[in-house]
């Protein structure tokens, strides 16, 4: 998700790090301010606008009934896409998504699959006939970095706020989605030997390699993924890993903590 | 995500009879394909894919290229009969996540300055699959890299590390994946100790996870050892045939 | 012997002698590429394979494969097209007329000039050679089998055009071109993609001697069968 960044700029960035500072007077762990607002869109089930600094990405949750997979008769189905629609950066195209887009798409679906965040059991209508389909749909309206969490934050928090729409389907009264886990999403990035949390676009092109790592409100870890063309020591693995878990933390209680369907 | 059937037997061994911290067989050939500026066929238990290179070479169309390095390029292809079910041909969302990932673990090794312009393209495919194959993959290529000639910093190995029955092993069979509470790719450059492609899906705790990473590196290195070995063996004199 | 290294094989600590195919990183030299460990006064890893990569005062053999007013833009067997301009050409060369000096698919021996950092490639003739190059056979091998080819102080091509009794030339970039009748050019031809093939083994001057006088001797006549 790495932008072309002039020498000179990284330079900058590199020196600054290594001052200790970063090029908006954060500290190395802090991530940018960050706004989720829920029930934005009314036509969706679930939905939060989320700003991560200038990083602006609108989440969406449909449901619907429809066909369950042969190997899971008796569970809902989950669908994730990531639109980086070209309003959102000089760089993004029109047209299918590209390896970004993907990526995103099924890191976030993989955070909140693997923590068992929703219990697909409850979402069966009728086994191996019926079962609730959920659309999560990243929709990024400005890329200014760490497209990762702000996504999965979004996700997330549409989904906790979602209704099951029994109602429009004759199936009873809507329902409040089966949530019972928050997975919340952190990306560090390595620059000039150090971990940075959120990165910004400058960081994310700047930096050699980025790491993701979604856990759970017990602090187990659901999901990871490496980006970018540099690497990481074992170490520095294990210690960038501690502060994302830590960081998240942080992340739930402030964003997450009391949201639900209204 | 808790298993129904038992994955480690009473005797400590997994279902295949390996010990927790054991690889499965691994069979590598190197330069197998003739029309490849390199290759390398690798097995890993009943996984089989093939890598060929071909590069540095001219990249078109001209706006693709970068005037001050080569552009790597993977593509992690599955051949329709590599698994239980026949998958159909063609790129879907898994393949193209696995390239990228893959050539985000092998680009940091390659010397791309040396080439402005140019294209070095790898190419996976997976001819039977029994999970791991991205791992596998990326140590087919790593080795078809070096036999292509193309300058590089150091090896690449990786290996899958998982949670089954509670307990922490190392390259899990697409069983263990199946019923398994976590599955983790690493890959590593051995020679500069950097983890350059670490992905994870499951639910384990920080304690677990840093064994898991430990358990993979040991893995790497032992996979890099064979890797090295498959490349010194390519040009023994006792391979050569006699002239003519 | 030959001792085969792989990229990232620690070499020397001994980094002032680290050379090509080398590089250094906290003091100490690995190998940069999969090839021959040279040790005796560089530190240097020859490549057993690679594209060929053109290099400032490299003789290669061009294959004209387009002609841009005013250069003919030769495929140098190398990722890079080499350039060669209309003054380089000892005649008046005017617009339009290009092609009746060198047209495309034309052979010429050319030598490489200038490689600027974005790796254009400028040529210019090599006075011995009239270009288009007439008559004889071309063949191609890896470049990284040329040095072999060649042999330690020139013996194997000196064998090869003293026993095959054909005019070789061998360009840097694996190109290699044979003129003499049809054949010796034969056998000198196969006897190249031998050695091509098993450019790592050692001993071949003397086998390469043997056989190309059986071949001559009669009783062991070789039809052509390469290409």
């Amino acid at each position: 998700m790495s932008e072309v960044l002039d020498e000179i700029r990284k330079d900058y960035l590199f020196n600054l790090v290594r001052k200790g500072r970063r090029i908006d007077g954060r500290a190395f762990k802090d991530f940018r301010e960050l706004r989720v607002k829920t029930n934005v869109i009314s036509k969706a089930e679930g939905s939060a606008w989320v700003e991560l600094g200038q990083t602006e990405v609108l989440v969406g949750v449909k449901l619907q009934p429809g066909e369950p997979y042969p190997d899971t008769p008796d569970k809902g189905v989950m669908i994730t896409n990531a639109e980086l629609v070209p309003l959102a950066s000089p760089t993004f195209e029109p047209g299918p998504p590209d390896e970004n887009g993907i990526e995103l798409a099924r890191v976030v679906d993989r955070g909140i699959r693997e923590s068992g965040a929703i219990d697909l059991e409850k979402l069966c209508i009728e086994e191996g006939e019926k079962v609730w389909i959920i659309f999560i749909d990243v929709h990024v309206l400005n890329h200014d970095g760490n497209l990762m969490d702000a996504s999965a934050l979004g996700a997330i928090a549409s989904l906790m706020t979602a209704k099951i729409p029994c109602e429009r389907y004759g199936l009873g009264d809507d329902e409040p989605l089966p949530v019972r886990d928050s997975p919340v999403s952190v990306t560090a990035v390595d620059i000039a030997g150090e971990i940075l949390i959120d990165p910004n676009l400058y960081e994310e092109s700047a930096a050699s390699c980025r790491l993701t790592v979604i856990s759970n409100a017990d602090g187990s870890i659901s999901a990871m993924q490496k980006g970018g063309i540099g690497g990481l020591s074992p170490e520095k693995t294990k210690d960038a890993v501690k502060m994302c878990v830590e960081s998240a933390k942080e992340i739930r209680d402030k964003v997450l903590r009391g949201l639900k369907p209204t | 995500m808790s298993s129904e059937i038992k994955l480690i037997r009473e005797d400590g061994r997994r279902l295949d009879g390996r010990l927790p911290d054991e690889l499965r067989p691994i069979k590598i050939e190197v330069g197998v394909l003739k029309r490849a500026d390199g290759s390398c066929y690798f097995e890993l238990g009943k996984n089989k894919v093939i890598a060929a290179v071909y590069g540095p070479r001219e990249l078109h169309p001209r706006h693709a290229q970068d005037a001050r390095r080569a552009v790597v390029r993977f593509r992690y292809n599955m051949a329709p009969f590599s698994v239980e079910e026949r998958r159909r041909p063609g790129p879907d969302r898994r393949s193209v996540e696995i390239s990228k990932v893959s050539r985000e673990a092998l680009e940091p090794v390659i010397i791309t300055e040396y080439y402005p312009r140019a294209a070095i393209d790898i190419f996976v495919e997976v001819l039977e699959s029994d999970a791991g194959t991205r791992t596998a993959g990326i140590n087919a290529a790593s080795v078809a890299l070096a036999d292509a000639g193309i300058p590089m910093k150091g090896l690449v190995s990786a290996v899958a590390v998982g949670k089954i029955d509670g307990q922490i092993v190392l390259d899990l069979t697409s069983e263990e994946d199946q019923h398994g509470e976590m599955d983790m790719p690493v890959a590593m450059v051995t020679r500069t100790n950097t983890i350059t492609l670490l992905q994870m899906d499951g639910r384990v705790t920080m304690e677990e996870f840093e064994k898991a990473l430990d358990l993979a590196v040991a893995g790497c290195r032992r996979i890099y050892e064979l890797q090295r070995k498959a490349l010194i063996e390519k040009y023994s004199e006792s391979r050569t045939e006699e002239i003519p | 012997m030959y001792k085969i290294v792989v990229p990232g094989d620690f070499l020397s600590t001994d980094i002032r002698r680290a050379g090509e195919g080398t590089y250094v990183e906290n003091g100490k030299v690995y190998a940069l590429r999969y090839g021959i460990l040279d040790d005796k006064d560089e530190i240097r890893v020859v490549p057993l394979s690679g594209r060929y990569i053109p290099k400032r005062g490299d003789v290669v053999i061009g294959r004209v494969e387009d002609i841009m007013y005013p250069y003919w833009v030769f495929d140098i067997a190398s990722p890079y097209k080499g350039l060669l301009h209309v003054s380089e050409f000892p005649a008046k060369v005017e617009y339009g007329t290009m092609d009746r000096f060198l047209r495309i698919d034309d052979l010429a021996i050319v030598k490489v000039v200038n490689v600027d950092p974005m790796m254009r490639v400028e040529l210019k003739l090599v006075e011995e050679f009239r270009p288009p190059l007439h008559g004889g056979r071309l063949i191609e091998v890896p470049h990284t089998k040329i040095p072999r080819i060649i042999g330690r102080n020139g013996s194997m091509i000196k064998i090869l055009k003293e026993e095959g009794r054909c005019f070789i030339f061998v360009a840097k970039n694996g190109r290699i071109w044979i003129r003499g009748n049809e054949r010796n050019v034969d056998l000198v031809a196969e006897i190249i993609m031998k050695i091509a093939e098993k450019a790592h083994t050692s001993g071949l001057t003397d086998r390469v001697t043997q056989y190309l006088r059986a071949a001559r001797g009669g009783k062991n006549v070789v039809r052509n069968k390469a290409h």
